[in-house]
């Protein structure tokens, strides 16, 4: 909504400055999401006359003129066509700067020089388009200031309203809040109808067969009017505020509409069959023409404007093409009416179709306002296209909207507000805006009594009226306090704290933690190459996606960081190690909302140390990432996992990837990304990807771990190093040195695998170190040399281990 | 023999001044002191002298010996500093060579931020809760006082799963799913990820909200600025002026937003804050009644306030991050900056 400073003063006598009253309506409830100062620093444009205008010796399209600016006389070149000797024009003087950071010099034009500019409109900031410059009226002063000789210094304030506020949806609402500021009362001039002839009624009439949507409709009918083009005064109030004029008949609805805030809308009179209004639903699925030409399917629930034939006009929305005023229309029919906000919402969010009328009716306009919108705006056709307005008034109020009253409590109002205000206080607030409170009862000092007035539908309860009156007496002058209550202790959830355990653990692993939108293209599945019959390929659709890449619901977190990974090598930022911990979304057959179920997945790729002197330039590989995944496993305690090369993903490397498992769970899938799948995402080389389930991480996870105590006695080590076969796992050798080892044994290692010179094919050297340590003494040479030579012989004998 | 002692002393001392290294020096102290050395030689001699000489040749030579091992210990010392100063000076490293680094990890800013409000929250007092990303209609709107077909709707453009199933629009729903759940008092607060269908220069389909409510007997709106002027100046820094102006929301009333001075021209008019010094940073209010109906509160015995932040446009002041769309596109140069 757009209001100006001069539009308010016609309503309220105020003195605030121009950024006060911005401040103060900001501070009201009426957000200022914009102020324009309109002419501010253009008092050197001036009103000039032309005393003579010659063609430019050396341009056709240009003329030369001598201009009267009230204190001498000027040569300037101007390029319009539509000024002559004797008119008053606006000048903008040498060192004006216009809108737009336009500076007027002194300049020379085709060899003649110019001693400033000639306007349009456009130039100053009047209006959005205009043919040639301003011709001034003779009454404007010669040397004044032009925005002063025509009144249009301004400031324009545009508001955000919320919803809730639809009695501000006009210059009378924001004056209203305006007086309720001032403490001055507001000024609603009555206009002065002349009637003149036949009764209206004699002539058309209304009918209202679905009152329950169209509780009131009144019209007027003016005869004779001629259509043609506004007054110089109604087409720049109109672009004070930012519309453009159409013609007189059309601008008078709009000035009433900007203005009361009530729509109206003009029929074409004669157009109308049997000069008939009925107002009523529609019979049967139908298509519509709306004046802005575009065909509209119409079903029951849609209320129309009919005369004898059919519909004219989409009720409270738009008007017909087959009734509207055209520049031929003589009588006039004019609507003033109010229909029910929800009948209009349907139809206008279901055919997407807004207007200024109907953002009005769906947010619900003033009942009270039918006749005197409808008489002033028929005054002014009158006054601005001639014709005579015809005697009466059809006023069809089959269902008057009765007044409603809220009982208003002044200890309640305290109780939330945290004030200490008396009644007196809040019946003086609530009467600023136009809303009559009384006790309860004569001596009830506690409740009061208000009618809220037809202009606020959004006052229906008693903390609506508590919001009021904090809003009126000022959300500044709430003192701040801190609450008193009781002590309550609410854990956070588990799942949240593991969740920030776990992202620690990878940040210390040198991860970067990312954040990717939930939804994805449903082609990412192909891109990943899952399976035809993968449950992952039915994920939850977006019945609305923004776009098709944005419609589905991730099921897998892996395509959206493999697209991170080739949009960060696209940047060239090489080595990353990123993660992102968030949910997948699995649609639940039997329930309504689908499984939220967190996941982490982890990439790798590049160097393992950061580049520089200090580090070799190694690349990451597979047990890199394993050993993360083991260092995270370990952090939650969760023991005897099964790494499982035998199954996988389809979009990891068959033969450098593997499941963790434990017992029935799997855990996760850990691996190089397929080089197919990596040619999918146009990434050329290797990728480590890890793809955690965080409940099943949870549900695995162990209780805390339980303290050993320390041993004081040293530590002996022994390496043996041994030939095995290639094909035999690692995990078998583990498994034997777990078991084969006695309780001398503190812990192993794997030191070395080698293959090559000196171990023969199909076989590989393996080097462990065993520790030994006792907890309550210092271990003999020969007892280590026993247990050692009692694990290299089970070696030997059950993988068939050869010493080297 | 005292001739004898005397040279020795002489030449011992030349001997070991002579020395410049610890294998030196101990060779001196052998040749003189060492048990077939000379000064050894002599005393063992000493049986010889008659009884007048003996305890002045005596006393002579434990004074050269006591001489020449004072001097081999000061030499010793002399020696070994010499040795350590030639060795540091050899192991010097140029020091402003770069040091050696560990891939270095880190957090998304909106999940820092989330940190930092919780850490706020927590003090005061507030437990933390979740709840569904795709929520039920009933959760995400109606319970909140917006029933279909409410203007309030067009607040929030909403993805739809089905007809009762959208994207949560916002971090509200975990307000209706906890009051359900706890009887007054309670205080929460609930970060987490909402949608909203639109997409430009300053919005992102996705994005982070945090909630937070507190519900318990005489709670003021007084409270409610109370505790988001706190807030607010813990995560901003304390000074910085907070306004609180009318507003409209279907779920408080009366609802307020919540400015603070513009933290980049300290409120003297910038283009982040359109030249008005202040900018919108929480939306807030008093629990409406009919939120309070819907989960079965009281509300002539309770009452309580809620509000809700954006976490990017936190971040994005906090940081001076001028571009939203740069938290959803992970490069890597954004992300170490956190």
């Amino acid at each position: 909504m757009i209001v100006t400073y001069n539009w308010l003063k016609e309503f309220v006598d105020f003195e605030m400055t121009p950024e006060e009253l911005g401040h103060r309506l900001t501070m009201a409830g009426l957000e200022v999401d914009n102020m324009e100062w309109i002419g501010a620093g253009l008092d050197s444009v001036v009103v000039a006359r032309l005393i003579s205008v010659d063609k430019h010796p050396n341009a056709d399209k240009l003329t030369v003129c001598q201009v009267d600016n009230g204190r001498e006389t000027v040569q300037v070149v101007c390029g319009a066509k539509n000024h002559k000797t004797g008119d008053k024009v606006a000048l903008a003087t040498v060192g004006t700067v216009l809108p737009g950071d336009f500076k007027i010099k002194k300049s020379k034009i085709r060899g003649m020089e110019s001693f400033g500019m000639l306007c349009s409109e456009k130039e100053l900031g009047l209006a959005e388009n205009s043919d040639g410059i301003m011709i001034l009226g003779e009454d404007c002063p010669l040397g004044g200031a032009v925005f002063d000789a025509l009144g249009l210094k301004d400031v324009r304030y545009e508001l955000g309203l919320t919803p809730n506020r639809p009695d501000c949806l006009s210059v009378l609402g924001v004056a209203r809040e305006v007086a309720a500021m001032v403490g001055r009362p507001l000024n609603i001039h009555q206009p002065n109808l002349i009637e003149k002839g036949d009764n209206v009624a004699e002539l058309a009439s209304v009918t209202i067969e679905a009152p329950e949507a169209c509780p009131r409709y009144a019209a007027r009918l003016i005869r004779g009017v001629k259509v043609g083009p506004s007054p110089e005064w109604l087409v720049r109030k109109l672009e004070s505020i930012g519309q453009r004029s159409v013609n007189n008949v059309v601008d008078v609805t709009n000035l009433i509409l900007m203005e009361l805030g009530h729509p109206l809308h003009a029929f074409d009179f004669q157009r109308l069959c049997e000069g008939r209004i009925v107002v009523k639903k529609v019979a049967g699925d139908e298509v519509f023409k709306t004046l802005d030409s575009a065909p509209r399917s119409l079903n029951k629930s849609d209320l129309v404007i009919c005369d004898g034939q059919g519909p004219v006009a989409l009720a409270g929305i738009m008007g017909g093409e087959n009734s509207e005023v055209v520049p031929e229309t003589v009588d006039i029919l004019l609507e003033s009416a109010y229909f029910d906000p929800l009948t209009i919402r349907r139809t206008s969010k279901r055919l997407n179709l807004r207007s200024e009328a109907s953002h009005r009716f769906e947010r619900g306009a003033d009942v009270a306002m039918v006749p005197l919108a409808l008489n002033k705006a028929a005054a002014l056709i009158e006054q601005v296209a001639g014709g005579a307005v015809c005697r009466g008034m059809i006023d069809a109020y089959p269902r008057p909207v009765a007044e409603r009253k809220i009982v208003i409590g002044i200890r309640r109002v305290n109780q939330i507000l945290g004030l200490d205000l008396k009644m007196e206080d809040v019946h003086a607030h609530l009467g600023s805006i136009g809303i009559e409170a009384h006790p309860a009862d004569e001596n009830d000092e506690e409740l009061l009594v208000a009618s809220i007035p037809s202009y606020r539908p959004d006052l229906e309860r008693e903390i609506d009226l508590i919001e009021e009156v904090a809003r009126l007496n000022g959300y500044d002058n709430i003192p701040v306090t801190m609450p008193a209550g009781r002590m309550i202790c609410h854990l956070p959830p588990r799942h949240l704290k593991e969740v920030t355990r776990l992202s620690n653990a990878a940040v210390a692993a040198g991860f970067r933690e990312i954040v990717n939108y939930s939804f994805v293209a449903p082609g990412v599945w192909d891109r990943i190459g899952l399976e035809a019959d993968d449950p992952r390929r039915q994920p939850v659709n977006i019945l609305n996606p923004l776009t098709e890449d944005q419609s589905v619901m991730r099921t897998s977190l892996v395509p959206s960081l493999l697209e991170t990974v080739a949009r960060n090598l696209a940047y060239q930022n090489q080595d990353l190690r990123l993660f992102e911990l968030r949910p997948v979304f699995l649609p639940q057959r039997e329930d309504v909302l689908p499984m939220e179920k967190w996941r982490l997945c982890a990439v790798m790729c590049g160097r393992r140390a950061p580049e520089g002197w200090g580090n070799n330039d190694e690349k990451v590989d597979f047990y890199d990432l394993k050993g993360i995944a083991e260092e995270i496993l370990e952090l939650f305690n969760v023991e005897k996992v099964v790494w499982d090369g035998s199954v996988g993903e389809p979009f990891l490397h068959p033969g450098k990837s593997c499941t963790l498992k434990k017992k029935q769970g799997v855990l996760g899938t850990l691996g190089e990304v397929h080089p197919r799948v990596l040619g999918n995402y146009e990434i050329d080389q290797p990728v480590y990807l890890l793809d955690l389930d965080f409940d099943q991480l949870l549900e695995a996870a162990g209780g805390p771990y339980a303290f050993k105590s320390l041993s004081r006695f040293p530590q002996v080590s022994r390496d043996s190093a041994f030939l095995i076969d290639e094909d035999v796992p690692f995990s078998d050798v583990h498994e034997v040195l777990n078991k084969s080892c006695g309780k001398l044994v503190e812990d192993f290692i794997l030191f070395d695998v080698y293959r090559g010179k000196g171990v023969p094919e199909g076989k590989k050297s393996l080097a462990i170190r065993v520790r030994y340590r006792s907890d309550d003494r210092t271990l003999k040479d020969e007892e280590i040399q026993k247990a050692h030579d009692k694990i290299v012989k089970t070696l030997v004998s059950r993988l068939g281990a050869e010493i080297r | 023999m005292r001739e004898k002692l005397v040279a020795m002393l002489d030449q011992g001392r030349k001997a070991l001044e002579a020395a410049d290294s610890a294998d030196a020096l101990q060779e001196v102290r052998v040749r003189f002191l060492g048990k077939k050395g000379e000064l050894t030689a002599i005393m063992k001699g000493m049986g010889k002298l008659s009884p007048e000489d003996r305890p002045v040749i005596g006393a002579l030579a434990n004074q050269v010996k006591s001489e020449l091992e004072d001097l081999f210990v000061e030499r010793s010392r002399h020696v070994g500093e010499l040795e350590m100063q030639k060795r540091l000076a050899e192991e010097r490293v140029d020091v402003t060579l770069p040091g050696r680094r560990l891939a270095s990890g880190s957090k998304h800013p909106v999940t820092l931020i989330i940190e930092e409000i919780t850490d706020i929250f927590s003090a005061l007092g507030f437990a933390v809760a979740e709840g569904p990303e795709i929520e039920q209609d009933f959760y995400n709107f109606e319970a909140l006082n917006m029933p279909k077909d409410h203007p309030a709707r067009d607040m929030q453009d909403t993805f739809y799963i089905n007809d009762d199933v959208v994207l949560r629009t916002h971090t509200s729903p975990v307000q209706i799913r906890t009051m359900l759940k706890h009887a007054p008092p309670v205080r929460v607060i609930a970060p987490g990820t909402v949608y909203r269908r639109d997409s430009d220069l300053t919005h992102t389909p996705m994005f982070h909200q945090v909630e937070g409510f507190l519900v318990d007997r005489n709670i003021t709106f007084g409270d409610l600025k109370g505790i988001l002027t706190t807030f607010l100046s813990q995560v901003f820094g304390k000074g910085l002026e907070v306004r609180f102006r009318p507003s409209f929301f279907p779920f408080t009333e009366p609802s307020a937003e919540v400015d603070i001075q513009c933290v980049m021209c300290k409120g003297q008019g910038c283009r982040v804050c359109k030249n008005s010094g202040w900018l919108e940073i929480l939306g807030s209010g008093m629990i409406d009644p009919e939120v309070f109906k819907a989960v079965g509160y009281d509300s002539d015995v309770y009452s309580g306030f809620a509000f809700g932040m954006g976490v990017e446009r936190i971040a994005m002041l906090k940081y001076g991050v001028h571009d939203l769309r740069l938290f959803f596109e992970n490069d890597v140069r954004f992300l170490r900056q956190f």
